[in-house]
């Protein structure tokens, strides 16, 4: 794989590896990672599960911090930073979907949505709220709480509050995960227009060919390592890899 | 089932610990004072055995005769004649009997002249008790250690204590002032008193019976000392000795007097354990707030585990019985701990009172009492507390084990408002009653009025708390951004749990402001009794009353225009010993505006004025009404009412005074000084004679014949009243600490079980990028908001009870209610400060979670 740091670049990681645990009962969960990830380009990660995949969104995002090696997030190297720095280029940079509790229960769906923004003290673009707000149909849901909207909803609110600060990357965990078929490819096709109309960078981890077949590029990984990569995929070409796979 | 109970509580400790510490603390206030109260108990008991034990036999005034009004420093008059002493060495049984006589006096410093710096209450130590010396080791309960015991008249022997801190040595001429003046007596020894010298702090000296006869101006003794034969039997002994006594005496054995002390003293001891008790149980009271939030708290967490037990075949009531099984083993967990902790706590403030007031302490036990009244009431209050979120987890339904999250239900306030209302309003009745109503045991009413009103103030203060919350929310986003309006939503959310938690505080709160607004209005009180006198200073008298000759001497110094006494004693009337005021009407109301009807001037030789209990017993204005006094009974008519409650319930003047008790006893002199004595803030002080230091000049005047007259002007009077207000409200203010630290250990603890509960929440804000400064500020800003709730009303609730127990004390003087604008603010601010600190715990746990753990946590 060749290494060029172009400003084409959303993140990155050289030479990722995270361990868990020590000595006997030490797991290797990445076992040197390394990935580029082009802007507005909806890359999904697949894999078995205990493959890392989920490490490797989490350090990627600055969630979880690398054993070694280094990551960027839109040209800054976020291994070397500390708690509240991170928090801060998550804040600026990265928006989140989580596969389920992705809501404050107490704030309405509009608050949800501006939560980031709030939380740096930023306007709201009001022409970008609502053409956020009109694609994923949310308009007629803004004043109800999460508890009030239907699972579908709900993480089309995720999807929106990722969204609104236009930030550099979106990471995304089994977003659809906890929806049905309808739901989740209603959720998937949002994602995959945000993506070619707006630019916007997504990466996403899951397991679901059919939701993999959603994204511009799909990096398998196993045993913490990447071990192939498929551009325009469709759900038999990943169902045949996985197989290969062996599962 | 109790193993399931002791595993819950083992598997999960942390929330518990807070709850645990709660209920310790309320229960180590009750244990505490049960150690407490008890070893002073033995302690006391050590010493009347010391006084007493030596002793074989002991006769004295019996005891349903007149009393000596209590005082136990107070020497008894004399009523054994030497004849009388003849009469019981004679016996059958008796080996000798030995007259005892008390001086009311006291033993000065050898520095006392020189004493200028006349602070006239500063010495207020435990006083001397002078005795005669009979040389009799057992009569005396004292033995000689250096030099010899008395004589010859002229001698003193002084405890080994007291020598060296009076100032004397063997040889020295020790100086001894008695209301009549001084003398003067040689030192010839030291002597110890019991075994150990064990005098609380008092000087114990011994003259000869001849000197001490001529000090106390009375020839007879009043108390014999006796030593039975060998062999004797003392209760033989005892009935004889009874049948050649005069009236309204008795004979006792030393060992039985001991005992009867010990009684009487655990008998005020217990007023002070119910006392302390009672704040005790308000600690407790507190504490069963947090317990019912905890409780409420964790069963709403463990709302699945719940739905899966009943899924598989456990019972409703099986779940009940586990839950209060758990609160059971953290009562006797936390009791116990509570137990411990009283034990320290006594033994500390032992340690602390020791410093100061010698070793009046027994060995520090553990009564039984304690351990009992420690677990029971720290048992049955976790119990109850804990039985409404049982009776709500055993109703949960399997079904709810399914459900995705464990979400409250969002059940109206409407119940709880009508219920709260209604407990409110029949608090308030019942205080009434209890306040106005003519009831055996009022203050019975009162408590459980109290205790249903703030119940019923809790309740309702979540219907409160809501739209405050709501209403506070623009503010505190406009303050705090996203962290300031979360944290107005987590309040909002659960308005039950947030007003339970303020409510614990708000009692505490409540209590302070009751007391800070009584104690303010009783300064107040103070004040205007002061405003109303127009005495330029005081004469009082540490030992027995003022002489007339020291009156003399006062008045006839420059400056003192003249001076108005004031004398009391106790007549019978009506079957009943009632206390007299003795005044003289022509100078009274110069001195001071008594509030009589008509004025006190006009109250005459053979009249009478009465307060208000006489008038209450049915005496009007122009009856005619017998006082027995000691100097025969006296008719008068009565001519006028007096307000002034608490001082006499007659006032007469001194003509009257010594038909009814011959020598009046006066208790206190005012003096008028010359107009040209000015102010010590006038323009002029440094030409003329001040206040200040007119009082100081007959002080001075007073020094040598009368060091026992102490001076004080009315300001001086009016600050040590203060003080002692203030003394009362700190005591107070200290009691109810406890009940305020649990109240801040409950707002922590619902903060830290909501931090647990709202782990996911807390780690998706993170994860979206909220800072762990803002995570943290939004759990300070909680807790203030809750911390100020709970102070504010805690405060409007205690000014308003205040207020209401001020006005309905108008008899006693009360004018108005004074508002303790300062405590007020003070509370407030303390309030915020605590909610900071209670935040402390749970924000620290809230910012630290770990964003990846907290997003996948079961919530």
């Amino acid at each position: 794989m060749t290494i060029t740091d172009t400003p084409e670049l959303a993140a990155s990681m050289r030479l990722g590896y995270k361990d868990y645990g020590h000595g006997e009962a030490a797991v290797r969960a990445l076992d040197g990672v390394n990935v580029d990830i082009a802007r507005s380009e909806f890359t999904a990660i697949m894999g078995p599960s205990g493959s890392g995949k989920s490490t490797l969104l989490h350090t990627l995002a600055g969630l979880d911090r690398l054993s070694s090696g280094e990551s960027t997030i839109a040209d800054t190297t976020i291994t070397s930073l500390n708690e509240a720095q991170i928090t801060e280029v998550r804040r600026k940079y990265i928006g989140f979907v989580f596969q389920s509790f992705n809501l404050i229960p107490s704030l309405t769906a509009k608050e949800n949505i501006t939560l980031p923004l709030d939380i740096s003290g930023t306007d709201v673009d009001p022409a970008w709220f609502d053409e956020i707000i009109g694609i994923l149909g949310l308009k007629e849901r803004l004043t109800h709480l999460p508890a009030e909207l239907s699972g579908g909803q709900q993480q089309r609110v995720a999807v929106a509050r990722a969204l609104v600060a236009r930030p550099e990357i979106i990471f995304a965990d089994e977003p659809s995960g906890n929806l049905d078929s309808k739901s989740g490819s209603e959720l998937l096709s949002f994602m995959q227009s945000a993506v070619k109309d707006f630019g916007q960078t997504i990466v996403m981890v899951t397991h679901d060919p059919t939701a993999a077949a959603y994204a511009d590029r799909i990096l398998f990984l196993e045993d913490g390592q990447i071990v192939d990569e498929m551009r325009e995929p469709t759900a038999d070409k990943v169902l045949d890899r996985m197989k290969q796979m062996g599962h | 089932m109790f193993r399931l109970a002791v595993k819950s509580v083992r598997h999960n400790p942390k929330r518990l610990i807070l709850t645990a510490i709660a209920v310790a603390l309320g229960v180590s206030l009750v244990a505490a004072t049960q150690v407490f109260t008890n070893s002073l108990s033995s302690g006391f008991n050590d010493l009347f055995g010391d006084i007493y034990g030596g002793t074989d036999i002991i006769v004295e005034a019996a005891p349903n005769a007149e009393e000596s009004g209590g005082d136990p420093f107070a020497a008894a008059e004399g009523i054994f004649t030497p004849e009388d002493i003849d009469a019981i060495a004679d016996v059958d049984g008796v080996d000798k009997a030995i007259g005892g006589i008390q001086v009311p006096g006291e033993v000065l410093p050898a520095d006392y002249a020189d004493g200028s710096d006349s602070d006239p209450f500063g010495g207020g130590g435990a006083p001397s008790q002078i005795f005669n010396w009979s040389g009799e080791e057992a009569v005396d309960q004292a033995t000689v250690i250096d030099g010899r015991g008395v004589e010859n008249n002229g001698e003193i022997v002084l405890d080994l204590d007291s020598a060296p801190a009076l100032g004397y040595s063997i040889g020295d001429d020790v100086t001894v002032a008695t209301g009549t003046g001084v003398a003067t007596f040689e030192l010839v020894g030291t002597i110890r008193f019991g075994d150990s010298n064990n005098l609380q702090g008092a000087t114990l000296a011994f003259l000869t019976a001849d000197d001490a006869h001529t000090l106390a101006d009375d020839p007879n003794y009043s108390s014999v000392g006796v030593i039975a034969e060998e062999g004797a039997d003392l209760d033989q002994t005892v009935t004889a000795i009874d049948e050649v006594l005069p009236e309204g005496t008795r004979a006792i054995t030393g060992e039985d007097k001991a005992a009867e002390e010990t009684e009487a003293l655990d008998e005020i001891l217990q007023y002070v354990d119910i006392f302390a008790i009672a704040f005790g149980l308000i600690a407790l009271f507190v504490g069963a707030y947090i317990i019912v939030n905890t409780f409420r708290i964790i069963v709403t967490q463990r709302t699945r585990e719940f739905g899966l037990m009943r899924a598989i075949g456990v019972t409703g009531s099986q779940i009940r019985k586990m839950i209060l099984l758990e609160a059971l083993v953290i009562a006797l967990l936390a009791s116990t701990l509570g137990i411990i902790l009283g034990y320290l706590l006594a033994l500390g403030f032992a340690g602390v009172v020791s410093l100061t007031a010698g070793d009046i302490f027994g060995t520090l036990t553990l009564p039984l009492d304690a351990v009992l009244w420690s677990y029971g009431l720290g048992t049955l209050v976790t119990l109850i507390a804990a039985f409404m979120p049982a009776i709500h987890a055993s109703r949960i339904a399997p079904m709810e084990a399914l459900r995705e999250s464990a979400t409250s239900g969002k059940k109206s306030l409407k119940v709880r408002n009508i219920v709260g209302a209604a407990m409110f309003l029949v608090g308030a009745g019942l205080i009434t009653i209890g306040l106005y109503g003519d009831f055996e045991r009022p203050y019975i009413w009162v408590g459980a009025g109290a205790v249903t009103l703030v119940i019923g103030a809790t309740l309702f203060s979540a219907q409160l708390l809501s739209p405050l919350a709501g209403a506070m929310r623009p503010m505190l986003t406009k303050w705090f951004r996203v962290d300031g309006k979360l944290a107005a939503n987590n309040i909002q959310r659960e308005p039950r749990r947030s007003s339970n938690t303020a409510a614990a505080l708000m009692i505490g709160v409540m209590l302070l402001a009751l007391v800070a607004t009584f104690t303010e209005s009783l300064k107040t009180v103070v004040t205007d009794e002061f405003a109303s006198n127009r005495a330029d200073a005081f004469a009082l008298s540490t030992q027995g009353p003022i002489a007339p000759e020291a009156i003399d001497l006062m008045e006839s110094v420059d400056g003192v225009a003249f001076s108005s006494s004031l004398g009391f004693s106790e007549a019978g009337y009506d079957g009943m010993q009632r206390s007299v005021a003795i005044i003289d009407p022509e100078t009274a109301s110069d001195v001071f505006e008594y509030p009589s009807d008509p004025s006190i001037d006009d109250l005459g030789s053979g009249e009478v004025y009465v307060d208000p209990a006489i008038v209450e017993s049915g005496v009007d204005v122009g009856d005619d009404i017998t006082l027995e006094g000691p100097e025969g009974d006296v008719t008068v008519e009565v001519t006028g009412t007096i307000d002034n409650s608490g001082q006499g319930n007659f006032w007469v003047d001194f003509a009257t005074g010594e038909e009814l008790f011959g020598d009046v006893p006066i208790a206190q002199t005012m003096l008028v000084y010359d107009d040209d004595i000015v102010a010590d803030d006038a323009e002029n002080a440094d030409d003329a004679t001040t206040v200040s230091e007119q009082t100081a000049l007959v002080q001075e005047a007073l020094a040598e014949d009368y060091p026992l007259i102490a001076l004080a002007q009315p300001g001086q009077l009016e600050q040590l009243a203060n003080t002692f207000i203030d003394l009362l409200l700190g005591v107070i203010s200290a009691l109810l600490g406890s009940a305020l630290v649990i109240a801040l250990l409950g707002v922590a603890n619902t903060l830290l079980l909501s931090v647990t509960e709202r782990t996911r929440e807390i780690g998706l804000l993170r994860a979206v990028g909220l800072k762990r400064r803002a995570v943290w500020r939004m759990i300070t800003v909680e807790s203030m908001v809750m911390a100020l709730f709970g102070t504010v009303l805690g405060m409007i609730l205690g000014v308003a009870l205040g207020s209401a127990l001020v006005l309905s004390l108008s008899d006693f003087g009360f004018d108005g209610v004074t508002l303790p604008w300062v405590w007020l603010i003070v509370y407030t601010v303390m309030a915020a400060i605590a909610g900071v600190l209670a935040a402390i715990w749970p924000a620290w746990r809230a910012s630290r979670l770990d964003i990846l753990q907290a997003i996948a946590a079961d919530g």
